[in-house]
């Protein structure tokens, strides 16, 4: 997932022509042009409430959370829509979020992230969403990360 | 698939990109921002030479010290050469006041806010716009600023400038800054003279802190270092998480964790002891601030006075200071006022009362245990081992401000102060943590104070002209649903009034037959003529018959100054306004200019002069207005012990230049001359030699006002005695940490909307079971002032038997059920505490509980 800076500088020119980057949406590709990489990050047979499952996606650098949630929740996987996923970083400052009694909260500064309801920043200084990570069940009940929204703190590019 | 359009990447600004300097455009703490502006098409390279931010994104930022660069700070622009560009504005990396790029959730939104014909704030004014009939047609600037001229003319002319009304911001920060409050303020009070002017939150031209400053304290005194060296910081009436918030996180918390003993090693002295600063909190609710100080892991204090009861409850602090004799009687002796000590003694403190008894009634009026009042004032007060002087940093805002006698209530804060010894020292102060930032250099207000309240004069249908410039009084006026009501009846007079010809008489065509129309309508009819001038179509524009485009933050330069630390910078323009849109003193200047060309063609020099000199063209024109006519006079030449006998917001001698040339690192105000070196200095602290702003320099006392139970509130003192089963509910309200103001912005963001689609309002479990009421459902809150819808938001933040609504929210304002009562001494409301009652009427919006949260946002374990 390594871009050099030559092929950054000109998808990032790309990305920012598109002041519509209803392209980079709608193409369901990163904006480096390559597809969303697809990574089993579990089993619904293993998820419990309350339990968070720590992996990484969209690479090796990004730290993220699956979650089953006691409600049901916004773009929520599984039968009962409880099942979601989310980037671990604060949007404000980049500290690692914790998942504490239904909700994220950030060490540092006290951000507070619903994932139930899209990840948004209830309170705290975060003014981003936390990125949701958007997950594919397949019939053997194995959860697939298959693309997130929003952008990962830290990076220009959740592609980077 | 996310709640609103995301960005998966964020390009980087070119090394060439053009970068400026600013401060955020929202709240008093004033953070930091650099500005880049670059053509579409181009962006920066990952590596730290390749891009304007100098930073290196080839793998990802550390967190807390790495480079903060999120969605929501880039975005487009469109400028009059019809170029897009993009705009990413990020927290300033060299600012004091928001050290390693610190900022909220607020500034983080600044590039989102600017102007663009692509996104939401497209609904940004462009042209003037004359009301005909039921709609608005666009007419040129000229055309605008004739009309305007000649209808305050004609009324100024016939019936006196009393008639003439205006509601004006006096602020930094947003549409502030010292030029638009200085050039508006020329016209209205030197040009027009006029009294009948409030200001944008209240209903006169009042100080909020007349309390302070008639003791000779300035409420701007400290500086936020004071918040890292404080062994004691207490709020009073201040929300300091959600609403100041980097001040919070970035020099209060810190101190709390005990991660400033060094700096207080720097400054105490030989063998006075060092902790972590200890928190005290007077507020009614278990405000998010009140729960993240206690997460620091500090000491903590919450009193939870009843509403309307706090000058009682300071009183009481006070008296609970002076019989345990935490005072310093030589500070008092030397520097304090001692006939008027003894009023204060008699008034406030009431020593002929036994001290049980005063504290008995104290906790009896207030709610609060005679023990925490007590162990509040040892926490502020008490001597540190070795007979060292607490250093004790006494904060309030909006809480004690917009309370009942608030003019008692900011004056017993101020005379907290004094009586502890906390004003002047390092980690001492007692003062406001502020609002929005300031920015006030204005020619004196020519009417009388305590100043007549505007609202009222224009609901009882006096005034013929009502000039609203940057702000929303449809939102903000106190008992709102009655000032919706009367002045809207009355511009419709007008409105009708100039639309009543018979069919084919046709409408007048040239601005000077359109003006002597309206002045007809004026005198045959009870109407009002409504000008709106303004970034949005905000709620006060329904009724308009003329609105004008204002420039806002990042159009224009603007000086502004934040509260905690006087510290004065330049807003650079980085852009050009939408359309036609001018800055408030350019727009202010034109109508001065147009005056003065029609008193001169009367023949009437003399009028005329008054509003000679507002032809500036460029913002430093107006900065050299200010300079010749506010400060030509003033000695700044004094020596540092000197500093807090100048006007504590004036820059004698300061100019655009020297503001570029010291960037993010600003000046403090009152600029002064050092007399050894000729050059410019800023003051740190006021008051460092205890030399106050009276006459005498003295620190003047006060005796409070009996305590009457709320009696002089007559509306809500007769809710009281009534049967209280009407209007069973105490009512207050305040901020939320996502939204600013009257959201005139951010009503257009969805990452802000998506968060509060709904005004909302805190209930206690308790009475949401009473209630029969859940998350989301929505209730009518009412009372005889008005009523207005909410969202049920179930929390232990607020206690059984009151409830909190967001102040203001474009879908409703708490203000409808706010009294018409203000303090006799200061003509301020208590927009904080009234009575209502709550009735259900249906659940909540399917999609409103689908996507929104209810989650408690003062819990943070």
């Amino acid at each position: 997932m390594k871009v050099s800076r030559r092929t950054f500088i000109r998808t990032s020119a790309v990305a920012g022509a598109v002041a519509t980057p209803m392209l980079a949406t709608a193409d369901m590709v990163m904006t480096d042009g390559k597809p969303w990489p697809s990574v089993k990050v579990g089993n619904v047979n293993q998820l419990s409430a309350g339990m968070p499952v720590s992996f990484q996606y969209p690479d090796a650098t990004s730290p993220a959370w699956l979650l089953k949630l006691a409600e049901p929740a916004y773009q929520g996987a599984g039968s009962s829509g409880d099942i979601v996923a989310f980037s671990g970083i604060c949007t404000h400052m980049g500290c690692p979020v914790a998942f504490k009694d239904g909700r994220f909260v950030c060490p540092c500064h006290l951000s507070m992230f619903d994932p139930a309801r899209n990840g948004v920043p209830y309170q705290g200084l975060a003014s981003d969403y936390l990125p949701q990570i958007e997950l594919r069940i397949d019939s053997a009940g194995d959860i697939h990360a298959e693309r997130m929204s929003g952008l990962i703190w830290g990076r220009t590019s959740d592609a980077a | 698939m996310a709640l609103y359009r995301r960005e998966e990447s964020v390009p980087l600004p070119p090394s060439n990109a053009e970068a400026y300097n600013t401060v955020c455009q929202y709240c008093t703490v004033g953070c930091g921002y650099k500005v880049y502006v670059w053509p579409d098409g181009l962006a920066g390279g990952l590596k730290a030479g390749d891009n304007a931010f100098g930073v290196d994104f080839s793998s990802p930022q550390p967190p807390i010290v790495g480079f903060s660069y999120t969605e929501s700070m880039h975005s487009t622009i469109r400028k009059r050469d019809g170029g897009t560009y993009h705009v990413a504005i990020v927290p300033a990396h060299d600012s004091p006041i928001n050290p390693m790029g610190n900022h909220s959730s607020r500034g983080a939104v600044n590039a989102k806010t600017t102007w663009s014909d692509s996104r939401p704030t497209q609904a940004r004014l462009h042209y003037p716009l004359l009301r005909v009939g039921t709609e608005f047609n666009a007419i040129p600037w000229d055309a605008a600023i004739e009309l305007q001229a000649r209808v305050i003319k004609g009324v100024a002319d016939k019936y006196g400038a009393d008639e003439l009304c205006s509601k004006i911001y006096d602020h930094g920060g947003g549409g502030g800054g010292m030029e638009n409050t200085y050039g508006t303020g020329r016209l209205l009070f030197t040009g027009l003279q006029m009294k009948h002017v409030g200001i944008h939150n209240r209903p006169g031209y009042s100080s909020e802190t007349w309390g302070t400053r008639d003791r000779g304290v300035h409420e701007l005194n400290y500086c936020y270092d004071d918040a890292r060296l404080a062994d004691t910081i207490m709020l009073w009436g201040s929300n300091a998480y959600e609403t100041a918030t980097v001040f919070f996180v970035a020099h209060m918390m810190p101190n709390l964790q005990g991660a400033t003993k060094d700096e207080k090693k720097a400054h105490y002295a030989n063998g006075e002891a060092i902790a972590p600063a200890r928190m005290v909190i007077v507020d009614p609710r278990i405000s998010a601030t009140v729960n993240v100080a206690r997460e620091t892991g500090a000491k903590v204090l919450h009193l939870r006075p009843n509403l309307g009861t706090d000058y009682m409850l300071m009183n009481a602090v006070a008296r609970a200071v002076w019989e345990k004799k935490y005072y310093n009687k030589d500070f008092l002796n030397q520097h304090t006022d001692m006939t008027s000590f003894e009023d204060y003694k008699k008034k406030s403190l009431e020593l002929h009362m036994p001290y049980k008894d005063f504290m008995a009634r104290a906790q009896k009026i207030s709610g609060v245990p005679v023990a925490q009042i007590e162990q509040a004032a040892a926490w502020i007060a008490q001597p540190k081992p070795g007979g060292h002087w607490r250093r004790s940093l006494i904060l309030y805002e909006k809480g004690v401000i917009w309370n009942y006698r608030q003019y008692d209530a900011v004056a017993a804060i101020a005379q907290i102060g004094a009586l502890t010894f906390n004003i002047g020292r390092p980690g001492t102060g007692t003062g406001r943590v502020g609002g929005h930032q300031e920015g006030y250099a204005r020619p004196d207000y020519p009417g009388p104070k305590p100043p007549p309240d505007v609202d009222k004069y224009v609901q009882d249908g006096r005034g013929k002209t009502f000039w609203l410039t940057g702000c929303n009084p449809y939102l903000a006026a106190q008992n709102n649903a009655y000032f919706r009501k009367r002045v809207g009846e009355r511009a419709q007079a007008l409105t009708d009034y100039l639309s009543a010809q018979k069919q084919g008489d046709g409408e007048p065509v040239s601005m000077e037959h359109l003006a002597a129309r309206i002045l007809e309508g004026l005198d045959k009819t009870n109407g009002l003529f409504v000008t709106v001038q303004n970034i949005y179509m905000v709620e006060s524009t329904r009724d308009a018959h003329l609105i004008l485009p204002a420039a806002q933050w990042g159009e224009a330069e603007n000086i502004s100054l934040n509260c905690g630390d006087r510290l004065m910078r330049l807003d650079d323009r980085f852009m050009d306004p939408p359309g036609d849109a001018k800055p408030d003193w350019e727009i202010h200047g034109l109508v001065g200019q147009k005056l003065e060309a029609l008193y001169k063609a009367d023949g009437k020099a003399d009028i005329a002069k008054r509003f000679a000199g507002m032809d500036w063209k460029h913002g430093a024109d107006v900065v050299r207005s200010i300079q010749d006519d506010l400060y030509a006079g003033m000695n700044t030449k004094v020596p540092a012990s000197r500093a807090s006998t100048l006007d504590p917001e004036s820059f004698k001698g300061v100019d655009y230049g020297y503001l570029r040339k010291v960037g993010q690192k600003g000046i403090q105000t009152p600029v002064r001359i050092d007399p050894n070196t000729g050059e410019l200095v800023g003051t740190k602290r006021l008051y460092s030699t205890f030399y106050f702003m009276t006459k005498d320099g003295k620190f003047s006392w006060y005796g409070t006002r009996p305590w009457d139970d709320h009696a002089s509130a007559t509306v809500v003192a007769g809710y009281l005695k009534s049967d209280r089963t009407k209007y069973p509910f105490w009512f207050t309200m305040g901020r939320s940490q996502p939204l600013w103001q009257s959201s005139y912005h951010m009503r257009h963001l969805p990452e802000k909307t998506e968060t509060t689609p709904l005004p909302f309002v805190q209930i206690n479990p308790a009475d949401v079971k009473k209630l029969g009421v859940s998350d989301g459902d929505i209730v009518m809150i009412h009372n005889d002032q008005g009523n207005e819808t909410f969202a049920v938001y179930e929390t232990d933040a607020v206690p059984a038997g009151t409830v909190f609504a967001l102040m203001y929210h474009w879908l409703g304002t708490s203000n409808s059920l706010t009294s018409p009562y203000t303090d006799p001494m200061s003509t301020n409301p208590w927009y904080k505490g009234t009575r209502v009652g709550i009735r259900k009427l249906s659940g909540g919006f399917e999609s409103v509980l689908a996507t929104t949260s209810f989650r408690p946002t003062n819990n943070f374990a």
